[in-house]
C-alpha cells in the first residue's frame, strides 16, 4: 500500500464525545420492576406494559446470538440504566460557542444553516424560530392527515393505531435484541400516512417537535395505508454523539396495498478511537412488511459510524407484486466492524427485490455483507437480483460476503454476484497525471464505487453523504 | 425413539451401532495405531451434527442418526468378473474397496516405475515416510465428527505414492463398492504425488445392493511442487444410502489440481472438499455437478483456502434438482492476509425442474488481503424461455427442447472430464436422467 493511502486511512476521529448531560436516571439493572417503572413514568396504558412484560419474559429465555462476524466483550445487561428522563441539553447561547472543529465539519458536509445550530446544541430559537419551523411542518402534515410524532405521544393520542401495528412486523420475541428493545424501549418516532396520501415532504426525525434524545432503545413505527407514500430520513451526516454504548433500536414498517415507503439512514455515530477503544454498538432490528398488493419498501443506508454496525434491514414481501429494495454503503476504518445486509423474504407471487451493497474497509476494520434471499413455495415468478461489492484499502482489513439463497419455487429467479477490488496505484497515477491529488482521487473513486447507492438517497442527503465519505477517509495528503 | 436420541453425542451414536464402546487399538508405537487412538479419544468431545450447526443448517441428517448401522463384516465374496462391467477401459491401475475394505485380490496395482500402491498398514509398517508424514495430517478431524469417525475406524485403507517426475498416463481407478446392507463403511485413501509428477484419478462409489448403508469416506491428497492431478469423483451410491465424504487436498508451489465431482446417488449425501493452496502459484479448479430427483438430498461444501500469494482458484458448481429433491451448496473462499495477488472465481448455477424441489446456496468470500481479484456469483432459475422457444421454432417439441437444455446445462461440467469413457458414460446417464417421464 502506498504511503499516500496509508495516510488517508489513518485519519483520527476528530470530535469525540460531548460532555455528559445531567439526567434523571434509573438505577442500573433490568427486572420486571424496572419495566413497570419505565412504563409508569411514561404513564403508559396497561396493554403496553403487558407488551413490554411479555417481551421481557421471552428475552429472559433467550441467549445473546454468537453467529455474527463481529467481536465484542460480553455485554452486562444488568449494568445498563434503562430509564433516563429526557432532560434538555445545556443550550449554547450562540453559534460562536460551538466547537470550531464541528463547524468546519458542517461546512464540509454542507449542512444547512438552521440544522447546524440544532445539531450543535445551540438554543435554536436564538437564531431561528424553531417553533414556527416545526409548526409550519406540522400544519402542512396535519392538513393531509399525516400523523408524525414521538412514540410516547402516539401512545397517548393514537393508542388504537399503535395497538394495531406495534409488534406486527418485529414480534416481541423476534430476536434477543428486539425482545430487549420491546421490553425497555423509551421513545422513538411514529408516522402514519392515511389512505391515498402522498407525503408532501421528506420526513426527518430532525423536524419532529420532540427532538430530545430518544435514548438507546429507540422504537420507530411507520404505517402507510392504501396508496400512501412517504420518504423517511433517519439520522444525519453530522457526527452524532452519544454516551450510551449499546444501541438496540427496532424499526417497523407496514405498507398496505399500493403503498410506498422509502426509508433512508445515514449513520455516523462515534466509532471509537484509532485503537478501537470506545464507540457505539449499533445492534438494530429493521424490518418492513410489504403487506398489500403492489406495495414497495425501499431501504437505503449509509453506515459510516459506530464501532460495530450489526443490522439487516429486511423486507417481507407478502403482497402480490410487492417490491423490496436494499441499497447500502458501509464504510469501516480503524477497528470498526460491520456485519450488515438484508433479508428479502418472498411470499407473494410476482414479488421483486433488488439488493445493492457496497462495503469499504480500511485500517484494521472488518466489513461483512450477510444477506438472505428466500423464495417460499408461494412466491411464483418472484425475482431477486443481488450485487455485493467490496473495496479493501490496505492489507490489514477484511471484507466478507455471506449470502444465503433459499429457493423453494421453481418459477423464481435469483441472481447474486459479488466482487472485491482495490484502489489501484495505476488509477491514482492516472488522476495524478490529470492534476488531481491522491486525496481527491480516492474520494472520487470511492464515490464512483458507491454511486448506485447514493442515487437512491434524497437529494440533500446524497450531497452530504458524498462529502461524508470523503471526510471519513480524509488524510494529511494534499 | 425420537426423543430418546435427540441429543446424542457422537460417541453415543457410534456406540449404538458398534455394540458398546469404541475401543482404541492396543498400546502401540505404530503410527497408524497412534493416529487411530488419538481419533478415538477425540470422538468423545464431538457431537452429532444437527441443523443448529451452521455447517449443517440445510442438511438434516436425522435419518442417519436413527440408522444404527454396524461395522461391516468380512467382505462378501466378490470376484473380478462381478465388477468387470464397472471397469474403465483406459485404466491400468485399479484399486477396489468392498464395504470400505481394500481388496488387493480384486485390485490391479501392476508395478509401474515410481508408483507405490499398498494398504496403509503395510506402507506404515515399511515406514514409507510419504505416508507417515501426511496420513491424518491433511484431513483435519478435530472439528469434523465424520472425519474423526473415519480416522478411528480406518483399517485397510490405501496409500498411493507417486515419486518425483513420474507421468502416469492411464487414469488410476479407485472403486468403492457397497454390497452389505445396514453397515457403516469407512474407506480411506491417501494420495501423495511427488514433485513434477502427473496423474489422473477416478474415484467412484457404486452399490451392488439397493439397500440402506452408510459410506463415510476420507481422501487425503498431497501435491508436491509442480505436481499435476486430475481428480474425477463419481458418486453413484444406492438410492437408500447415506454418503458422507471428505476430500482434503494440499497443493504446493506451482502445483495444479483439477477436480470434477459428480453427485447422482444416495438418499442423503454430503461432500466436503477442503483445498489448501499452500504455496505461491498453486492452482486449483474445482467443478461439480449435482443431479438429483425424488426425495434425494445432496449437499456440497467446498472450502478453498488461499494461504500464499499468487495462487489461482476456479470453481463452477451446478445443481439440477427434480422431484422433491433438495440441493445444498456452500462454497467458501478464504484469502489470508499474506495471499496477495490471489485470483479466485466462483460460480454456482442451479436449475429447479419441479415445483417441489428446493435449493439452498451460500457462496461465501472471506478476504483479508487487498490486492486480489475475487468474485463469486450464484443463480437459481429455470430453463430459459427464449431458448425453449427457439428450439421449438426449429421443430423440437417442448419435452425434447427441455431435455436438451437440461442436458446442456449439466454437460458444461461433464465436458471438462479428461477421461473419454467416463465422460461418455456420464453423458449417457445424464441424458437418460433428464428425459421427461
Amino acid at each position: 500500500m502506498s504511503v499516500a493511502l496509508q495516510h488517508l486511512v489513518n485519519q483520527p476521529y476528530k470530535h469525540g464525545f460531548v460532555t455528559k448531560i445531567e439526567s434523571d436516571t434509573a438505577p442500573k439493572g433490568l427486572s420486571e420492576d424496572t419495566i413497570r417503572m419505565v412504563s409508569s413514568k411514561k404513564n403508559e396504558p396497561a396493554w403496553l406494559l403487558d407488551f413490554r412484560l411479555e417481551a421481557y419474559r421471552r428475552w429472559l429465555n433467550m441467549t445473546a446470538p454468537a453467529w455474527q462476524n463481529v467481536h465484542y466483550p460480553e455485554i452486562d445487561f444488568q449494568a445498563i440504566s434503562y430509564y433516563s428522563a429526557p432532560k434538555s441539553k445545556k443550550k449554547l447561547a450562540s453559534m460562536d460557542e460551538v466547537d470550531p472543529e464541528l463547524l468546519r465539519t458542517f461546512e464540509k458536509l454542507g449542512v444547512p444553516m438552521h440544522e447546524r445550530a440544532a445539531l450543535a446544541g445551540v438554543a435554536v430559537d436564538v437564531i431561528f424560530d424553531s417553533v414556527s419551523v416545526a409548526t409550519t411542518y406540522k400544519e402542512k402534515l396535519a392538513e393531509v392527515g399525516i400523523i408524525f410524532c414521538s412514540f410516547s405521544e402516539a401512545v397517548h393520542n393514537h393508542p388504537e393505531l399503535i395497538k394495531q401495528y406495534l409488534g406486527t412486523v418485529v414480534p416481541p420475541g423476534d430476536n434477543f435484541y428486539a425482545a430487549l428493545n420491546s421490553a425497555v424501549f423509551t421513545d422513538g418516532s411514529f408516522c402514519f400516512i392515511p389512505k391515498g396520501v402522498k407525503c408532501p415532504m421528506d420526513l426527518s426525525t430532525y423536524f419532529r417537535i420532540n427532538t430530545e434524545e430518544s435514548g438507546q432503545f429507540e422504537r420507530t413505527l411507520i404505517v402507510a395505508e392504501e396508496g400512501a407514500s412517504v420518504s423517511y430520513l433517519e439520522g444525519c451526516t453530522a457526527p452524532r454523539f452519544d454516551t450510551n454504548q449499546l444501541h438496540a433500536a427496532v424499526v417497523e414498517l407496514v405498507a398496505l396495498d399500493n403503498a410506498d415507503i422509502k426509508y433512508s439512514t445515514v449513520q455516523n455515530w462515534y466509532a471509537g478511537d484509532e485503537n478501537g477503544i470506545g464507540g457505539i454498538y449499533n445492534f438494530v432490528t429493521k424490518r418492513g412488511l410489504a403487506r398489500g398488493r403492489n406495495s414497495r419498501i425501499s431501504w437505503t443506508q449509509v453506515e459510516t459510524g459506530s464501532a460495530i454496525t450489526w443490522k439487516y434491514p429486511s423486507c417481507i414481501l407478502r403482497g402480490e407484486n410487492s417490491v423490496g429494495e436494499f441499497y447500502s454503503v458501509a464504510v469501516t476504518n480503524n477497528y470498526q466492524q460491520a456485519d450488515t445486509g438484508t433479508k428479502m423474504v418472498h411470499i407473494g407471487a410476482n414479488t421483486r427485490s433488488t439488493i445493492v451493497s457496497k462495503g469499504i474497509a480500511a485500517g484494521h476494520s472488518n466489513s461483512s455483507y450477510r444477506g438472505l434471499v428466500r423464495m417460499t413455495p408461494t412466491a411464483t415468478n418472484a425475482r431477486n437480483y443481488s450485487q455485493c461489492d467490496s473495496m479493501l484499502i490496505g492489507n490489514k482489513c477484511g471484507a466478507h460476503t455471506f449470502p444465503y439463497i433459499q429457493v423453494k419455487n421453481n418459477s423464481a429467479h435469483v441472481e447474486h454476484e459479488a466482487s472485491t477490488s482495490k484502489i489501484g496505484e495505476d488509477q491514482l497515477f492516472y488522476f495524478a497525471q490529470r492534476g488531481i491529488d491522491a486525496e481527491e482521487a480516492v474520494s472520487m473513486i470511492i464515490n464512483g464505487f458507491c454511486k448506485e447507492v447514493f442515487q437512491q438517497l434524497p437529494m440533500e442527503f446524497a450531497v452530504e453523504a458524498t462529502k461524508l465519505l470523503s471526510l471519513k477517509l480524509e488524510g494529511s495528503v494534499g | 425413539m425420537n426423543t430418546l436420541i435427540k441429543n446424542v453425542s457422537f460417541q453415543e451414536w457410534i456406540s449404538s451401532w458398534n455394540s458398546g464402546k469404541i475401543t482404541a487399538p492396543e498400546h502401540s508405537t505404530n503410527y497408524l495405531d497412534q493416529l487411530r487412538t488419538n481419533a478415538v479419544n477425540h470422538i468423545a468431545a464431538l457431537k452429532f451434527p444437527s441443523t443448529r450447526d451452521e455447517e449443517w443448517r440445510f442438511t438434516d441428517i436425522t435419518p442417519l442418526k436413527h440408522a444404527a448401522f454396524k461395522q461391516p463384516s468380512a467382505a462378501t465374496e466378490l470376484t473380478a468378473s462381478d465388477l468387470t462391467q464397472y471397469f474403465i477401459d483406459e485404466s491400468v491401475i485399479r484399486i477396489v474397496f468392498v464395504d470400505g475394505q481394500y481388496m488387493p485380490g480384486l485390485s490391479s496395482t501392476a508395478a509401474q516405475h515410481g508408483v507405490t500402491i499398498d494398504s496403509l498398514s503395510k506402507l506404515v509398517a515399511t515406514d514409507i515416510s510419504a505416508v507417515t508424514q501426511h496420513l491424518g495430517q491433511i484431513a483435519e478431524y478435530h472439528n469434523n465428527a465424520f472425519v474423526a469417525l473415519n480416522t478411528a475406524f480406518m483399517q485397510e485403507g490405501v496409500g498411493i505414492v507417486i515419486s518425483e517426475n513420474i507421468v502416469v498416463d492411464a487414469p488410476i481407478h479407485v472403486l468403492f463398492v457397497a454390497t452389505q446392507q445396514e453397515v457403516t463403511a469407512c474407506p480411506r485413501c491417501l494420495l501423495v504425488v511427488g514433485a513434477g509428477s502427473r496423474i489422473t484419478l477416478v474415484e467412484e462409489y457404486l452399490a451392488l445392493t439397493d439397500c440402506a448403508y452408510t459410506t463415510n469416506a476420507v481422501i487425503e491428497a498431497q501435491l508436491a511442487d509442480s505436481a499435476n492431478v486430475n481428480h474425477i469423483r463419481l458418486q453413484r451410491e444406492s438410492r437408500e444410502a447415506f454418503h458422507i465424504a471428505n476430500t482434503s487436498v494440499q497443493i504446493a508451489h506451482a502445483a495444479s489440481y483439477q477436480s470434477i465431482s459428480i453427485a447422482l446417488g444416495a438418499q442423503i449425501s454430503r461432500f466436503d472438499q477442503h483445498i489448501s493452496l499452500a504455496d505461491q502459484h498453486a492452482q486449483c479448479s474445482i467443478d461439480g455437478l449435482t443431479l438429483i430427483s425424488d426425495q434425494q438430498l445432496a449437499d456440497t461444501h467446498t472450502w478453498i483456502d488461499h494461504i500464499k500469494p499468487q495462487a489461482t482458484s476456479r470453481q463452477l458448481h451446478k445443481c439440477i434438482a427434480d422431484g422433491s429433491a433438495h440441493a445444498v451448496f456452500s462454497g467458501k473462499i478464504i484469502v489470508r492476509p499474506d495471499a496477495q495477488q490471489t485470483d479466485a472465481r466462483q460460480m454456482n448455477r442451479n436449475l429447479l425442474l419441479s415445483d417441489k424441489a428446493s435449493i439452498d446456496t451460500k457462496p461465501q468470500l472471506e478476504i483479508f488481503a487487498d490486492d486480489v481479484k475475487c468474485s463469486h456469483g450464484a443463480t437459481i432459475g429455470q430453463l430459459d424461455a427464449d431458448a425453449l422457444f427457439y428450439l421449438q421454432s426449429r421443430g423440437l417439441n417442448l419435452a425434447s427442447a427441455r431435455n436438451l437444455l437440461t442436458y446442456a446445462f449439466g454437460a458444461e461440467v461433464i465436458d471438462f472430464i479428461p477421461v473419454d469413457s467416463v465422460k461418455q458414460q456420464l453423458a449417457d446417464l445424464i441424458l437418460a436422467k433428464t428425459r421427461i417421464h
